[in-house]
C-alpha cells in the first residue's frame, strides 16, 4: 500500500512535465465532426510530430473521405475457415495495435460439429491443437460487423463514435472519454479497451495510418476494427490486411452498391446469414458457405 | 460583501472544530480517503488496468457502487412523499437531513463515474454546446443530465433552507414549495433513467428486461431509508434534534412495503428466467448456481437474498420493526443485501456470459476496493461536514447576523420548548423533561397564552409519591415571566441577570410561549456580533 | 458472277469465324484485363523444363517414375498419371483433355476442366485468395498456388497463437 502511495505521487509528476502547447491544444480539441478540413490538417500535423517524438520514425495520418458511391461489405466463408488466425495477426502487423498488453481486434471462435453454436454459447476462443483445421471442429472469426444501425453509436454520450457514409463505424480516438458504455452494447463483443498505455516496439510501427482508423492510439480509449480505412478509402483502394493474409481466401471484401462486386455475386448465390440478427443491428458481415466439404 | 466572507469562515470555523470523538472521526475518513487517493494516482498512471476489469468484464465495483447510490440518493428525497402527501409533521422536519444525504450520495456517484472513466480529463466532451454530448440518444448523457440536475435541485432546497434559518428566519414555502414537489418526479427519473441505461441493451439480455426499472425502483425504498434511519438515530444521539419514534417507524414500515414489492418483483425475475430456461438465463444460473463450474457469485447471491427476505419479516411485523435492536439488524440486513444484489450482482451477470460465449470471472483487485472505500470515505466526510453546518442551524445554535440587524430575543431563541396545559400532572410533566432534555416546561391555557413555569425544581422539590397527585398548579412559579420575542438582547441579558434565571421562555405578541433563551444563547449571539 | 463471288466470300467468312479457335472454346474465357493471376508457385530452378527434357526421348508408359520427380506421388485422379496434364511434347506447357496445349499460367483451365463450378466461382471471386485492391487490379491467386496439384487437399498448417487469458493481463 505504501508502495502505491510512493508510486502515485511519484506519477504525479508526469503530467506536469507535457504542460506545454501541446498538451492545452490537445485538451481543447474539438470533436472530428466540427472541424473544418484546416482545422483537421492542424490537429493531423500536431500528432504526427507526436508520433514521430515518440517513435522515431514519420507516420503519415491520412483523413480519406468516405468515397462516394461505396458501402462496404464483407463475406465470410465459413466452409473453408481453417482456424489458422493469420487473419488476426495480419490485422495486429497492420493496424498498430498494442503487443502488451495484447489487443486483437478480430477473434477467431471454433465450434464442434454437431453441437449447438448459432447462439455462440459453446465458441471457444483459446485453441491451441498442432495443426488447423481439426476434424471435428470448423471456425468463426468475428470482428466490428460495422452495423447499418449500430448499437454503439447510439449508446456513445460524446459521439465519439459514428457512422460514416461508407458503412465504416469510426471512433476518434481523441475524443472518446473511456466510459467503456458501447462495449457494453455491443452485441459481437467487437470493440477493445487500452485498460494500460499500448505499447509496440518503432520498428513494428506501419507508419501509413488514418486518423479515424490505424494511428497508433492513447490509454484509456476504445478501439476496433475499421474494414482497414486506411487501405480502404482510396480509388483504387487495397483488400483489408485481413483479406490479404487469409492463406485460404475465405474472407471477402468489396462494395456492396456495386452489382459487379463479389459481394453482391456472394450475396447474390449463397445462403448468406449474419449473426444475432434478431437484434436488428443490420451488420454489413455476411457469413456463407460456398461449395466444398 | 465582506460579511458574506465572515459568514464564511464562521461556518467554516464551525466545521474544522469540534470534539475528540469529531477528530477522531473526521481524521478516520481522511486517512480512508488519502488511501483511496493514493490508489487512484496509481490508477491514473498505470491505466485502469490496475482493476480487474476487462474487454470480458468491461464494467465492475466502481459502476456497481454508482448504481447503489443512485438509488440511495432516489430514496433520500422519496420520504419527501410521505411527509407532505400524508401531512405526517414527524418527517418533515427530517426531510432536511434526506437531502443533505442525497447530496452526498450524488456526489459519490459522480466520483465513482469520474474514476472509471478512461480519459477523466475528457469529462467535459459530454457537456452539450461546448462538449457534444449524444442527447436524446445516449441513455448515458441522459443521465448526466438526470444526475446533475437532481444534485443542483437538492443544493438549492437545502441551502436556501439553511441559510433561512441561519439568518433567523423561515424559509418561504412559495420558494422551494414548488423545487421539493419537482424533486419527486426527479428522483424517481433518476433511478429509472439509470435502469433504462442496462436495460436498452439488447446485446446484454440479464439487463434487457423490463422488470428492471421497477426493481430499481423497489430496491431503492429499501435502501435508502434504511440508512437514513440509521443516521437518524445517530444523529439523534449526537445533537438536540429531535427525531421523533414516529417517524423512524413509519419509515421502517414503508420499508417493508418497499422489500415486499422488491421480493416479488425477484421472485417473477426467477420465474421467467428458470422456467423458460433459454440460453438467456445463463446470467441468473451464473448467480444462483454458477455456469460451467464458475461460481464465485453464488455463495454471495444467496446470502443476499437470504438477508433480504430476513429484513422484510423484520421490518413488517411491528413487534421487530419497532424494536430498536431488530430494526437495526434489519436496516443492516436490507443495506448489505441491496448492496449485493444491485451492485455486483446486477453489473457482472449482465457480462457473463459474454457475447461470444466467454465466462470470465471478475474480482476486484486490492486498488480498485481501496478506491472506493476512499470515495465512500468522502462521502461520509462530506455528510460529516453538512450535518456539522446544518444541526446547529437548524437547533438554533448557530446563527449568522449583521451589524445592521438589531437582533431580539426572537433572533436567538431556541424553538424547542415542552408546552404542557395545567391540569398535566407532575410525574408526567417530569417524564417530558427527562426524554426531551429540558429544564422547564411551559404552562399554557386553552388559549395557548403563558401562564406560568414549571421547573426541575419545582418537582424535584414535591415528596416522594406525591407526584401522580399534584397538579401544576400548586407547584408552578409564577414570577419568571416571559420576555417578548422583540426584546433587544443587550436588554436581555439584563433581564436574565436580574431576575437570576438561566434562561426565559420568550413569546409573541399574543403572550404565546414561541421559543426559550438562555443566557448562552446570548452570548454566543454577542460572540458572533462582535466577529463582525 | 458477281453474286457467287460474294456467296463464296461469305461462306468462308462464316466458316472462318465458326472454326475461329476463340469462338470454339468460349467454355474457356481469357480473364478480363483488369485481372491478374499470381506467377505459378514453380519450385527453384525447375522451369523451364526443357533445359532437361528438350533432348530427352518421350517415353509414354504410364509407370512409377525411378530416376527424377520420384517424390511426386500422385495423389490425385486415381488412375491418373503424368501425361494426363503435362504435355509430353513440350514440358513447359500443359495439355488440356481436348488437347489444347495451355501454359503454366493459364493452368486453372486445367483444373476448370473436372473443377467446373469450383473455376467459376474462382473467376467471381468466391473461391481462393485475392489480394490487391477491391476496386482495382486484383491478384487471383493460382490454383495451384494453395494446392498442390499432385495432393490437392489443403494441408492442415500450424494455428497462430491463440490470445492471452483476460485473468493472465496484468
Amino acid at each position: 500500500m505504501l508502495k502505491g502511495a510512493a508510486l502515485g505521487f511519484a506519477g504525479l509528476a508526469l503530467p506536469l512535465d507535457r504542460a506545454n502547447a501541446s498538451f492545452w491544444e490537445a485538451f481543447f480539441q474539438k470533436h472530428f465532426r466540427e472541424m473544418n478540413d484546416a482545422e483537421i490538417k492542424k490537429v493531423i500535423s500536431r500528432l504526427e510530430k507526436e508520433y514521430a517524438e515518440k517513435y522515431k520514425k514519420a507516420i503519415t495520418i491520412g483523413n480519406e473521405k468516405p468515397l462516394p458511391g461505396v458501402l462496404y461489405g464483407y463475406g465470410l466463408d465459413l466452409s473453408r475457415c481453417i482456424g489458422c488466425r493469420r487473419c488476426v495477426y495480419g490485422c495486429v502487423e497492420e493496424n498498430n495495435q498494442s503487443l502488451d498488453p495484447q489487443i486483437h481486434w478480430i477473434t477467431v471462435l471454433r465450434f464442434k460439429k454437431g453441437e449447438k453454436w448459432v447462439d455462440l454459447e459453446n465458441a471457444e476462443k483459446y485453441y491451441n491443437p498442432e495443426t488447423v483445421p481439426q476434424e471435428d471442429y470448423f471456425y468463426m472469426p468475428v470482428q466490428c460487423q460495422q452495423c447499418e444501425n449500430p448499437p454503439c453509436v447510439r449508446a456513445c454520450p460524446t459521439q465519439a463514435t459514428w457512422k460514416d457514409p461508407d458503412g465504416i463505424v469510426v471512433i476518434d480516438y481523441n475524443w472518446c472519454i473511456g466510459c467503456r458504455y458501447c462495449m457494453a452494447a455491443c452485441p459481437y463483443g467487437a470493440r477493445r479497451f487500452n485498460w494500460a498505455a499500448p505499447t509496440r516496439p518503432s520498428e513494428k510501427i506501419n507508419p501509413n495510418t488514418h486518423y479515424l482508423g490505424n494511428r497508433p492510439r492513447y490509454k484509456g480509449v476504445v478501439e476496433k476494427c475499421t474494414f482497414c480505412i486506411q487501405r480502404t478509402r482510396h480509388d483504387p483502394g487495397r483488400y483489408p490486411a485481413c483479406v490479404e493474409a487469409c492463406p485460404v481466401g475465405a474472407r471477402k471484401f468489396g462494395n456492396l452498391l456495386d452489382p459487379d462486386s463479389e459481394m453482391r455475386y456472394l450475396i447474390k448465390h449463397k445462403r448468406v446469414f449474419r449473426l444475432k440478427e434478431d437484434l436488428n443491428t443490420n451488420p454489413k458481415f455476411y457469413y456463407f458457405f460456398a461449395y466444398g466439404n | 460583501m465582506i460579511q458574506i466572507v465572515r459568514n464564511f469562515f464562521i461556518a467554516l470555523r464551525q466545521i474544522a472544530v469540534g470534539d475528540k470523538k469529531y477528530y477522531a472521526w473526521v481524521g478516520f475518513l481522511s486517512f480512508l480517503i488519502i488511501l483511496g487517493a493514493s490508489a487512484y494516482i496509481g490508477q491514473l498512471n498505470r491505466g485502469l488496468i490496475i482493476t480487474a476489469m476487462r474487454d470480458q468484464v468491461s464494467w465492475g465495483f466502481y459502476i456497481s457502487n454508482f448504481t447503489f447510490l443512485v438509488g440511495v440518493a432516489a430514496a433520500a428525497v422519496l420520504l419527501v412523499i410521505p411527509a407532505y402527501l400524508y401531512n405526517f409533521k414527524p418527517i418533515k422536519e427530517i426531510v432536511l437531513f434526506g437531502e443533505l444525504l442525497a447530496i452526498s450520495a450524488i456526489s459519490m456517484c459522480i466520483l465513482f463515474i469520474m474514476v472509471d472513466m478512461g480519459q477523466p480529463l475528457r469529462v467535459w466532451h459530454i457537456l452539450p454546446v461546448i462538449g457534444a454530448m449524444n442527447f436524446p440518444a445516449s441513455l448515458l448523457a441522459w443521465d448526466v443530465v438526470v444526475l446533475n440536475g437532481y444534485l443542483a435541485i437538492n443544493s438549492v432546497i437545502a441551502f436556501y433552507v439553511l441559510y433561512r434559518l441561519s439568518i433567523g428566519k423561515e424559509y418561504k414555502m412559495s420558494v422551494i414549495g414548488p423545487l421539493i414537489i419537482l424533486s419527486i418526479p426527479w428522483a424517481v427519473s433518476i433511478h429509472t433513467v439509470t435502469a433504462f441505461l442496462y436495460n436498452g441493451l439488447p446485446a446484454r439480455p440479464f439487463w434487457n428486461a423490463s422488470i428492471l426499472a421497477p426493481r430499481f425502483l423497489a430496491s431503492a425504498f429499501c435502501s435508502g431509508p434504511a440508512i437514513m434511519l440509521i443516521l437518524f438515530q445517530i444523529i439523534r444521539k449526537l445533537s438536540e434534534v429531535e427525531i421523533e419514534n414516529k417517524a423512524i417507524f413509519k419509515i421502517a414500515e414503508l420499508i417493508a412495503y418497499a422489500m415486499g414489492i422488491n421480493l416479488f418483483l425477484l421472485g417473477a425475475e426467477v420465474f421467467k428466467e428458470f422456467y423458460s430456461g433459454s440460453i438467456h438465463s445463463d446470467p441468473i444460473k451464473y448467480l444462483y448456481f454458477g455456469l460451467h463450474g464458475h461460481n464465485n457469485l453464488v455463495p454471495w447471491t444467496w446470502f443476499a437474498s437470504i438477508l433480504n427476505i430476513t429484513a422484510f419479516f423484520l421490518f413488517l411485523f411491528p413487534k421487530t420493526r419497532e424494536n430498536f435492536t431488530t430494526l437495526n439488524m434489519a436496516c443492516a440486513f436490507v443495506i448489505t443485501g441491496v448492496y449485493i444484489e444491485k451492485g455486483m450482482g446486477l453489473v457482472i451477470p449482465g457480462f457473463i456470459p459474454d457475447t461470444l460465449g466467454e465466462i470470465y470471472e471478475y474480482t476486484p483487485t486490492m486498488q480498485e476496493i481501496l478506491i472506493t472505500i476512499g470515495i465512500w470515505a468522502t462521502g461520509a466526510l462530506l455528510y460529516t461536514f453538512l450535518l456539522k453546518l446544518a444541526v446547529p442551524v437548524y437547533t438554533g445554535k448557530l446563527r449568522f447576523f449583521s451589524k445592521a440587524q438589531m437582533v431580539t430575543a426572537g433572533d436567538i431563541m431556541s424553538r424547542r420548548i415542552i408546552t404542557v396545559s395545567p391540569d398535566t400532572s407532575a410525574d408526567e410533566i417530569a417524564k417530558l423533561l427527562v426524554s426531551r432534555h429540558l429544564s422547564k416546561a411551559a404552562v399554557i391555557d386553552q388559549n395557548n397564552t403563558f401562564v406560568g413555569t414549571v421547573s426541575e425544581a419545582d418537582i424535584i422539590s414535591l415528596e416522594v409519591g406525591q407526584g401522580a397527585d399534584r397538579k401544576i398548579a400548586d407547584i408552578m412559579s409564577a414570577p419568571a415571566a416571559p420576555v417578548k420575542e422583540d426584546v433587544k438582547i443587550q436588554e436581555l441579558g439584563k433581564i436574565l441577570a436580574d431576575r437570576k434565571v438561566s434562561s426565559l421562555f420568550v413569546v409573541n405578541k399574543d403572550n404565546q410561549p414561541i421559543g426559550a433563551v438562555s443566557g448562552n444563547d446570548v452570548l454566543r449571539a454577542l460572540e458572533n456580533i462582535r466577529q463582525e | 458472277m458477281k453474286r457467287s463471288l460474294v456467296m463464296c466470300a461469305a461462306f468462308l467468312f462464316i466458316c472462318a469465324f465458326i472454326l475461329h479457335p476463340s469462338f470454339a472454346e468460349s467454355a474457356q474465357q481469357e480473364l478480363p484485363k483488369k485481372l491478374f493471376v499470381t506467377p505459378p508457385p514453380f519450385s527453384e530452378g525447375i522451369f523451364p523444363c526443357s533445359q532437361c527434357h528438350a533432348g530427352m526421348p518421350v517415353n509414354r508408359t504410364p509407370r512409377k517414375l525411378e530416376m527424377m520427380h520420384q517424390n511426386i506421388i500422385l495423389k490425385h485422379m486415381p488412375g491418373g498419371w503424368c501425361f494426363d496434364c503435362h504435355n509430353p511434347d513440350n514440358r513447359d506447357t500443359l495439355r488440356l483433355a481436348n488437347g489444347k496445349i495451355i501454359k503454366f499460367e493459364e493452368s486453372y483451365n486445367l483444373c476448370g476442366q473436372c473443377h467446373g463450378t469450383i473455376l467459376r466461382e474462382w473467376k467471381n471471386g468466391l473461391h481462393g485468395k485475392r489480394t490487391g485492391y477491391w476496386n482495382g487490379e486484383k491478384q487471383y491467386y493460382l490454383c495451384v498456388s494453395c494446392h498442390w496439384p499432385h495432393d490437392p487437399p489443403f494441408k492442415p498448417i500450424k494455428p497462430l497463437p491463440p490470445p492471452v487469458s483476460p485473468s493472465d493481463i496484468k
